[in-house]
């Protein structure tokens, strides 16, 4: 039985992604994500000498400043921004550049759902540009959980109003690697299968949990084969001097 | 569940990774000595690429990922261009667009000694080579070559200093001349200094010749050799009316 979405999507069906990066002139990085209407740019500046009070010095430090589209800062910004700080700092390599910062600033430009995955996707997209190192790419997606114990992907703003509970799921990109199939894996799975962040809001039981988890790890293959050609179409046309 | 590959490509040499590709097992190749450069780290025996770009190989053992940014990793034995920010007794702070600020010590000059120690104010643009590049310690400059000569690092005076992406800096650098050079060259007479940290710098006796010079080079990063060389034509044609 399928569920009727509003705008005809199927229950697994993303909306249409876009993604544009060095769009800025002044930061070291930028980027531009948008799924469907929902946009948000990410800048990154940095690294830059130096780390915060309290911070380890052996260690390079992130700090994220979530910027609202109207409005003051409040809390839901602060807890957005610890969230993408925890999960930047899980995909970086902290070793490389230690005492220093590297500032990330997200931008939301129209929020029609999904709007922490979204900034998440810009975040990464902007390091990439900006060159920072990590150990692999992050690729969140929004998974909610209908009244009849569906799983739909990627919610518009009212879809997610009317669902019981939705999940952030935050995953490592797929890889291209050239060592022998199964050799790059942790405790029997794949490393693509591994989560990097989960944020839940509202009731789901474990079930429908690890449900929402399948179905996004099905999808975030098809985000990170996205990005790839992104970035191969981009490297394309600027390296034909090359 | 998703689209896993089905058969791992034998090579990624000169193919586009993004972060987190595995590029090469080291359990096949054991008695080598492999060189990683830029964009590559270790992980036990498999080494996988840390920024997006284009993955290279020289031989004999040569690897790394070859990606352009608006900031530098300092390497030893670059030449680039830096901007005194503070003099301390035994070194100057030079900013050279990396992580950390540089130092360059007050006798790393030719005929340097405790005497005739040269005084740079704050703003100074210098051409400098990288000596040492430790984790975690500001990198280290000098003035002069590995034998202790000058060779054109130093001060420059006046002229025009912009900043690019540092794969502009390394084409324009590289060998054979690159085209949009060739072509200034052959009707213009002018003076430059490229940086592998993205800054540039460029001199002529009439100003109108060092903006057409940098707005030559600015617009040169994405075009073909024919297309370098159609641009600079126009902009030459435009100018000499």
């Amino acid at each position: 039985m399928e569920i009727d979405r509003e705008d005809g999507r199927t229950p697994n069906q993303l909306r249409p992604l876009a993604c544009s990066r060095n769009i800025l002139h002044r930061p070291h990085g930028s980027a531009s994500w948008s799924q469907g209407d929902t946009k948000v740019l990410a800048a990154v500046y940095g690294p830059k000498a130096g780390t915060k009070k309290n911070e380890n010095a052996e260690k390079a430090c992130f700090e994220v400043i979530w910027k609202p589209k109207t409005g003051q800062i409040g809390k839901v910004e602060k807890e957005y921004e610890m969230i993408m700080k925890r999960t930047i700092q899980s995909i970086c390599v902290l070793t490389v550049n230690p005492n220093t910062t590297t500032s990330v600033i997200i931008q939301v430009v129209h929020d029609d759902g999904s709007l922490l995955p979204c900034a998440i996707n810009a975040a990464c997209a902007a390091l990439v540009d900006a060159g920072i190192p990590m150990k692999h790419l992050a690729v969140a997606i929004c998974c909610c959980l209908a009244d009849n114990g569906y799983v739909v992907l990627d919610p518009n703003k009212l879809e997610e109003k009317k669902m019981s509970a939705f999940a952030y799921l935050v995953f490592p990109n797929t890889t291209l690697s050239v060592l022998p199939e199964g050799s790059s894996v942790a405790d029997g799975e794949p490393v693509e299968h591994g989560i990097i962040t989960s944020v839940t809001h509202g009731v789901m039981s474990v079930d429908d949990y690890f449900l929402c988890v399948e179905n996004g790890c099905a999808a975030a293959a098809s985000l990170s084969a996205f990005f790839r050609k992104n970035f191969q179409q981009s490297q394309r046309d600027s390296s034909k001097a090359g | 569940m998703g689209t896993e590959v089905s058969t791992s490509p034998t090579s990624l040499i000169d193919q586009t990774v993004v972060p987190g590709d595995v590029v090469l097992d080291l359990s096949n190749m054991t008695n080598q000595t492999i060189k990683l450069g830029s964009g590559l780290f270790q992980d036990n025996d498999a080494i996988s690429a840390m920024r997006a770009g284009k993955l290279r190989y020289t031989k004999p053992n040569k690897y790394w990922v070859e990606s352009s940014h608006k900031r530098y990793i300092p390497r030893p034995e670059d030449a680039v261009l830096g901007i005194v920010v503070d003099s301390k007794s035994d070194n100057f702070w030079v900013d050279i667009k990396g992580p950390q600020l540089a130092l360059l010590p007050v006798l790393a000059f030719e005929g340097g000694t405790r005497r005739n120690i040269p005084k740079f104010e704050v703003g100074t643009l210098l051409y400098v080579r990288v000596v040492k590049t430790n984790t975690g310690m500001n990198p280290e400059l000098s003035c002069t070559d590995a034998s202790g000569k000058a060779a054109g690092f130093g001060p420059l005076k006046d002229g025009f200093m912009f900043e690019t992406s540092t794969g502009l800096s390394r084409m324009l650098l590289s060998s054979p001349t690159c085209p949009v050079l060739e072509a200034l060259g052959k009707k213009l007479s002018f003076e430059t200094a490229f940086g592998l940290n993205g800054r540039v710098w460029v001199h002529a006796a009439a100003p109108r010749v060092v903006i057409i010079v940098a707005n030559a080079l600015m617009n040169s990063e994405t075009l073909s050799g024919t297309q370098q060389r159609i641009m600079v034509e126009k902009l030459l044609e435009k100018i000499s009316e």
